[in-house]
């Protein structure tokens, strides 16, 4: 009897402490800090604090997201474009996938390798910047040339095609806009800097560098590192720019921005920035109209933070374009996403 | 008798008990070479691609003064003129008055280059490794500021107290002929 209950007890006792060190390790687990936010026991002087800036006023909020955002299925979507029936064309991995206008799949070019870049011309041919050449496609999708590389150094960040048919694309390794015939015959460079010309160079301390022809028949070309977009003829001459540096909303912040922008039919501008993330609107004089979304209708949910790891950070610059129904399309790199926004107020 | 045969009994107990303490004192002693071993060939590092900049490494440390300072990737950096590694979110001017500067310890140095690049330069003497710059750079700019671990300073601890509090697994130990994982460039 005294056997059977010393049994009992052993089995009570070893259960048990099973009981606890399997509570104690879910504690331990639950309890685990793994992004930081219990804190240091630093004083506030040595908390990175971007609440105050990173608020956008709600009233300054002009758009709202249209649908669902559209899956890319990309593991690094690099770019977006939109052609004149409204279909939207991703660039990322090592391909281009094509989606409707409600976000529906419908065709895919596959690529030689990583695409940073797209444009797409009147006659819906396809030019695609990799690294450091571009490559030609036929509405078929269909690689007509691959013109030649530009060398180690280059980068290229974006594409452009005048109606004229010349090709711009913006180089920011080499800190410099290329101007092509569709042949691919190199015809002039923009930007380099030239005091003589009144002409300061191109800023750019991250490898983004983004371009657009304006309905003016002058290029639009920004120069991260000033804060600015330039205004140049396509033989090279600065005509006006506009921006300024500023964390407040009627400016641009951080270091290089704005990263990317798209112009609408009115020629106002919108414009990403990247850091602190925000989508906005400027007329065409350049001054700020209103905001399409800031970082809390592009994905940051909970208190405001900064990106918590490198790589977040960096894939932060957004990609932005513009669809013949005027719907603004942003492309979220870190979740690799397009979300469509329409616009919900006239004005402010 | 029949259930007393399958019974613990007290010597058997004992003679298990004392097989299976062997057993656990062998694997230890077997740790315990195999870790002296491994301690000799390895220092701890902070991977700068996982590392959150939380602010452990400056308050963790055994040393008074943290074995952790920020380093600069040079050829990472695009010297900016408005460096968020070195300029508050909400600089009030941007030039280097104490009130611009993000650094509470003002370890970052800014030089002019040329117009409009600036050099910035980390006064090791100061750096306390809070990361707080690291946030600014990482968010705004190119990540060129990261934080590591000082050899010269470091105890290397077999339980390193900052290993255990970092958030992101970001402490790890590498290679002593290898001691630092220092950021590369990989434009775009």
């Amino acid at each position: 009897m005294n056997r059977q209950l010393a049994t009992t007890n052993t089995k009570v006792i070893v259960g048990l402490v099973i009981a606890v060190a399997i509570i104690v390790g879910i504690f331990a687990v639950v309890r685990l800090d793994v992004t930081g936010k219990t804190g240091s026991g630093l004083g506030s002087e040595f908390v990175y604090d971007i609440e105050g800036v990173g608020q956008i006023d709600p009233n300054l909020i002009l758009y709202e997201q249209a649908l669902l955002p559209i899956e890319t299925g990309f593991s690094n979507a690099y770019a977006v474009a939109v052609d004149s029936e409204g279909s939207i064309y991703v660039a990322g991995d090592s391909s281009i996938r094509v989606f409707t206008e409600n976000g529906d799949s419908f065709g895919e070019i596959e690529l030689a390798g990583t695409p940073r870049c797209l444009a797409l011309a009147a006659d819906g041919s396809i030019y695609v910047g990799m690294r450091s050449r571009v490559e030609h496609y036929n509405a078929q999708s269909e690689r007509l040339a691959s013109w030649p590389d530009l060398g180690g150094k280059a980068v290229l960040a974006s594409i452009a095609v005048s109606k004229k048919g010349e090709v711009f694309v913006a180089d920011a390794g080499n800190r410099i806009v290329l101007r092509y015939d569709t042949e691919g015959r190199l015809l002039g460079a923009i930007g380099a800097k030239d005091t003589d010309r009144n002409i300061p160079g191109f800023v750019i301390p991250s490898p983004y560098f983004d371009l657009a022809m304006a309905e003016d028949g002058l290029l639009r070309v920004v120069n991260p590192g000033m804060h600015r977009i330039e205004a140049y003829t396509p033989n090279g001459d600065l005509e006006f720019s506009w921006g300024r540096f500023g964390m407040a909303v009627d400016g641009f912040c951080g270091c290089c921005n704005p990263v990317n922008f798209a112009i609408l039919e009115d020629g106002s501008f919108v414009t990403c920035e990247k850091g602190l993330k925000r989508v906005k609107i400027y007329d065409p004089e350049g001054s700020f109209v209103g905001v399409v979304a800031g970082p809390e209708q592009l994905g940051h949910t909970g208190p405001l933070k900064i990106c918590m790891l490198p790589t977040d950070c960096q894939a932060g610059g957004f990609d932005v374009a513009v669809d013949p129904s005027g719907r603004i399309l942003v492309l979220d790199t870190v979740r690799n996403v397009v979300r469509v926004f329409t616009r919900i107020k006239k004005e402010l | 008798m029949q259930n007393g045969k399958n019974d613990i009994s007290r010597r058997r107990l004992l003679r298990d008990g004392l097989w299976g303490a062997c057993l656990v004192g062998t694997a230890g002693a077997g740790s315990f070479v195999a870790g002296r071993g491994k301690k000799d060939n390895t220092v701890w590092q902070i991977d700068p691609e996982t590392c959150v900049a939380c602010g452990n490494c400056a308050t963790y440390c055994v040393l008074e003064e943290s074995a952790v300072k920020c380093v600069h990737a040079y050829e990472v950096c695009g010297y900016c003129e408005i460096c968020f590694g070195y300029f508050g979110p909400e600089p009030v001017n941007i030039n280097e008055g104490a009130e611009n500067q993000v650094c509470p310890t003002g370890a970052i140095k800014r030089t002019f280059v040329e117009e409009p690049y600036y050099e910035y330069t980390v006064d090791e003497s100061l750096c306390n490794g809070c990361g707080k710059c690291v946030k600014g750079c990482n968010a705004f700019g190119n990540g060129s500021l990261h934080l590591q671990v000082r050899h010269d300073r470091c105890l290397n601890c077999n339980e390193c107290s900052i290993a255990a509090a970092c958030p992101s697994g970001a402490y790890k130990r590498v290679p002593a002929d290898k001691p630092y994982l220092l950021k590369r460039a990989g434009h775009a």
